[in-house]
């Protein structure tokens, strides 16, 4: 009993780190309708931020962090995104695909291809326990966080013209600009909160691992698309869903596969969402529900 | 030999020659170098061939997937298992089954069989991925290659796991894979240029007016997945046995990445792009590992190693390409379409094909049958708007009958229930007896019902001659037939002038037209046209009236016209059926419906009474 309590806040904790990746990925599908290939760099840069400031208190490298996440999202947009703003699905796709490219390579030539290891307050690695379970710290941290940024972005898109301008271009980006809203701006700050989604992504991944490699955007980036496919493109009820489906399927297929097939998680955690599609082409939301996009 | 070609011979030669040529100096370059060179050749030519298997897929489809490389690992590994020495099969694999590890197979036949397991992986892996959408097919196809990967880097006792295979034989020379390159060159130009090539090129075009003129969107993909499996599997194969060595990284990220660069810059859309994108950036490439490896420039000036700069320079060119080039360096043209090499004089222009007069509408299933297009009790609601509240419709073939009514009337949505592209909420469509409802459009299509939309959804990069020819295509015309049966069609709508022409280049009545032509080509029993007016200057509105009437008495088809221009009603449609709000006012000729009370409130005297009182 206590170690299946163990096992689904486990499953919880990762669904909620899944869940943020995705939600990053649609808040820019949704406005931009680009799938952002990048995203999964703009994770890898933030998290090299507590690297390169490992010096300084993990509180001002979460800092660096946040607005290197930002930041660099913000200059993908304004140098690469913009020009192809408005071309086809592919187009969009293979910019950003290429934006990735150079982004994790410039890592890789800055620094090294190599993984660095990164120190972590020791806090984050204890555990508490409650009621008979130890819980490490950090899913704590994942949970709460998780916990703000979506309290953070319903406010945001429900509570304010920003959010409102967000909705309408989401809706239908041409009318939302016929009828005043400023189409860079909307996409600016689109941009801007995925970079900060992606930084905090970043920096929960590095305390949980303890290092940063150039490669690292990978896993997060296959694992938000994917959650974003079996969610239903372009709905954030969605992409929360499908990242806790899968963070959750992630974590027990951990625990609960027989010995010999734990290599091959990764395997069948992405056959599942083939699955899905067999029966539901459009993902899990997909179809009527889908529709509400935001 | 049949006339009914879409470009004439020399145009196609030089097509397929030029990439050959290209292929051909490639490999003399690599077969008159060092070792070293030779090799770094022969494999710039296996990526060449993965390049093209890319093509046949992406290129033609649209769609990008980022999963063929998982084919070229499969290939690979396939060639490598089947080819490895027993000593080292029994160090490396202890797990493989001995039918494969006593094979020892020759490379011609390793490479073969490598083909035939990834084209095959390529159809049962494509089956459930090609009936998702367009947006999912990327994401599914990237989850694959990581599945790929996740697998042969952990089944260590079958692939050798993480740290891979060595000693694999090398038996890949410099020209055998420039062979294998030309016979990949022929193979994709025959696919594009095939029935099958040119229906999934009408889905990149347009997809839903692809599904009109009854393409299986989904059908055609698959097709084009498996060819491509086949072409990366033998790529993978090749270069193993080239390298002679493998391990899971070999065709992962990295090489998804460059080789689809590759495509991109070359400029997808054409067999020729993928062969110059293929070289050039194999070039640019080779350089820029150079540097990497640090290398002294003239002048004094040393650049220090660096790795990771060449995929830097590699993802800048990537870039540029999709902001600057889109079209890629071919500009997506085959040779025979280059401005440049026509300008040279040895291409002929395309020949027009031989009409075939045996096109109209096809008869009834069964002639005794009085068959029509009926719609019973149709109602239809969108999120809980009532679009449509139970109306029915008849319509037989050889009469025109006039859909008319406000905006928002249900016109339209009636057209995409009759055609399949909406299922209805309730009521039954028939057609010819038999019940249609909740057909998918193309079956219905290919059952004999023709439609046009209020845009034209033209096919831009394929001409009209070809746009209306893969119309025929789509109900199964052969290849062969399908020029000449839209030489036909076009030449009844007076449209041949514009044959040869890209249909994206034709003006708004022209594609308008067009689309009329394409959806004739299927030969429809029916044909509903949306608004095939809007838009028109006085004068084209009088020659569609014109081309209409002969359709009318040419096919024998029924058509279903939704017209806001009251006199073209007025001219063409004995009998006017006008909605409002989802139900039918008034069924009769234009004269009773114009005077219906119901029918003038409406419209509250909107275009119709203007219209009605001219």
């Amino acid at each position: 009993m206590t170690e299946l309590g163990q096992n689904l806040i486990d499953a919880l904790a990762l669904g909620c780190l899944y869940a943020l990746i995705a939600l990053g990925i649609t808040l820019v599908y949704t406005v931009m309708g680009m799938m952002n290939f990048a995203h999964g760099e703009f994770i890898m840069l933030s998290a090299y931020a507590l690297y390169v400031f490992a010096g300084l208190p993990f509180a001002a490298g979460v800092a660096a962090a946040l607005l290197a996440g930002v930041v660099v999202a913000l200059l993908a947009e304004r140098v690469a995104f913009r020009p192809v703003r408005g071309a086809d699905l592919s187009t969009q796709l293979v910019t950003s695909l290429a934006v990735a490219a150079i982004l994790q390579n410039v890592v890789t030539v800055a620094v090294d291809a190599r993984a660095q290891s990164v120190a972590t307050p020791s806090s984050i690695s204890e555990s508490t326990s409650i009621g008979g379970l130890s819980v490490p710290n950090l899913e704590f941290v994942t949970l709460g966080l998780t916990l703000v940024v979506l309290g953070g972005l319903g406010w945001l898109l429900y509570r304010t013209r920003t959010g409102l301008a967000m909705r309408a271009a989401a809706e239908n980006f041409d009318m939302a600009r016929l009828l005043g809203v400023r189409a860079d701006r909307v996409i600016a700050i689109s941009f801007a909160i995925s970079g900060g989604l992606a930084a905090a992504v970043g920096v929960l991944i590095v305390m949980q691992t303890g290092q940063v490699s150039p490669a690292m955007g990978l896993t997060p980036i296959l694992v938000g698309f994917v959650a974003v496919v079996i969610g239903g493109f372009g709905s954030m009820v969605g992409a929360v869903m499908g990242g806790l489906l899968l963070g959750a399927l992630t974590s027990l297929l951990g625990v609960y596969l027989p010995e010999g097939l734990v290599p091959f998680r990764d395997a069948i955690v992405f056959t599942f969402p083939v699955l899905i599609l067999i029966f539901r082409p459009h993902g899990l939301l997909g179809g009527e529900l889908g529709k509400a996009r935001v | 030999m049949s006339d009914a070609r879409f470009r004439s011979r020399s145009s196609a030669a030089a097509s397929l020659l030029l990439p050959l040529a290209l292929i051909a100096i490639v490999t003399l370059i690599g077969a008159n170098g060092t070792p070293s060179f030779e090799g770094t050749v022969t494999l710039i030519l296996c990526n060449l061939i993965v390049v093209l298997g890319l093509q046949v897929f992406i290129g033609n489809s649209g769609v990008y997937s980022f999963g063929q490389l998982g084919f070229a690992t499969a290939g690979a590994y396939v060639a490598a298992l089947f080819t490895l020495p027993a000593a080292f099969a029994l160090l490396q694999t202890p797990g493989l089954p001995s039918f494969i590890a006593d094979a020892h197979l020759g490379p011609l036949l390793s490479t073969l069989i490598a083909a035939s397991v990834s084209g095959l992986l390529a159809m049962v892996i494509g089956l459930p991925l090609m009936r998702t959408s367009t947006l999912a097919i990327p994401i599914s196809t990237f989850a694959f290659l990581v599945v790929v990967y996740n697998v042969v880097a952990n089944w260590d006792r079958v692939t050798g796991g993480s740290s891979g295979l060595v000693s694999i034989p090398t038996t890949t020379s410099v020209e055998s894979a420039g062979l294998w390159a030309a016979a990949a060159v022929a193979l994709a130009l025959a696919f594009k240029w095939s029935s099958s090539g040119y229906r999934l090129q009408a889905t990149r075009e347009d997809e839903v007016a692809a599904r009109s003129i009854g393409i299986g969107v989904m059908r055609e993909r698959l097709i084009a997945f498996g060819i491509s499996g086949v072409l990366c599997g033998i790529g993978g194969a090749l270069a193993v046995h080239q390298s002679g060595v493998l391990n899971p990284t070999t065709f992962y990220f990295g090489a998804t990445v460059t080789t689809l660069t590759m495509l991109v810059v070359g400029g997808a859309r054409s067999v020729l792009g993928a062969v110059v994108g293929a070289i050039a950036i194999a070039t640019v490439n080779e350089v820029l590992r150079g540097v990497e490896n640090g290398v002294d420039l003239p002048g004094a000036l040393s650049i220090g190693g660096a790795p990771g700069l060449a995929a830097i320079g590699l993802g800048l060119i990537l870039l540029a390409t999709m902001i600057a080039m889109p079209e890629g360096l071919s500009g997506a043209r085959e040779a025979g379409e280059l401005g440049w090499i026509r300008r040279l004089g040895l291409t002929a222009a395309a020949p027009l094909p031989e009409p075939d007069r045996a096109v109209a509408s096809r008869p009834a299933v069964d002639p005794a049958l009085r068959g029509a297009l009926r719609a019973e009790g149709i109602s239809l609601a969108f999120s809980g708007l009532r679009v449509l509240r139970g109306i029915d419709l008849e319509l037989e073939p050889g009469e025109a009958l006039g859909l008319i009514g406000p905006n928002g009337a249900g016109k339209t949505t009636l057209v995409n229930v009759l055609s399949g592209f909406q299922e209805p909420d309730s009521g039954t469509v028939t057609l010819d007896g038999v019940d249609v409802t909740g057909r998918s459009p193309t079956r219905l299509a290919r059952d004999g019902l023709g439609r046009t939309f209020q845009a034209a959804l033209p096919f831009p990069h394929l001409t009209g001659l070809e746009s209306v020819a893969v119309g025929a295509m789509g109900i199964g015309v052969g290849r062969r037939r399908a020029p000449a049966v839209a030489a036909e069609v076009l030449g009844r709508l007076n449209l041949l002038e514009q044959a040869a022409l890209p249909a994206g280049s034709l003006s708004p009545a022209g594609q308008r037209l067009l689309g009329v032509a394409r959806a004739l080509a299927i030969q429809p029993r029916y044909l509903l046209l949306d608004e095939p007016a809007a838009g028109l200057s006085e004068a084209e509105c009088e020659e569609l009236v014109e081309i209409l009437r002969n359709v009318l008495r040419d096919f024998g088809c029924g058509i279903l016209l939704i017209e806001h221009d009251m006199s073209i009603v007025m001219e063409l449609c004995p009998r006017v059926q006008a909605l409002d709000d989802g139900m039918t006012l008034r069924v009769g000729t234009p004269e009773e419906v114009q005077a219906d009370p119901a029918v003038v409130e409406s419209y509250l005297g909107s275009s119709f009474r203007v219209a009605a009182g001219a």
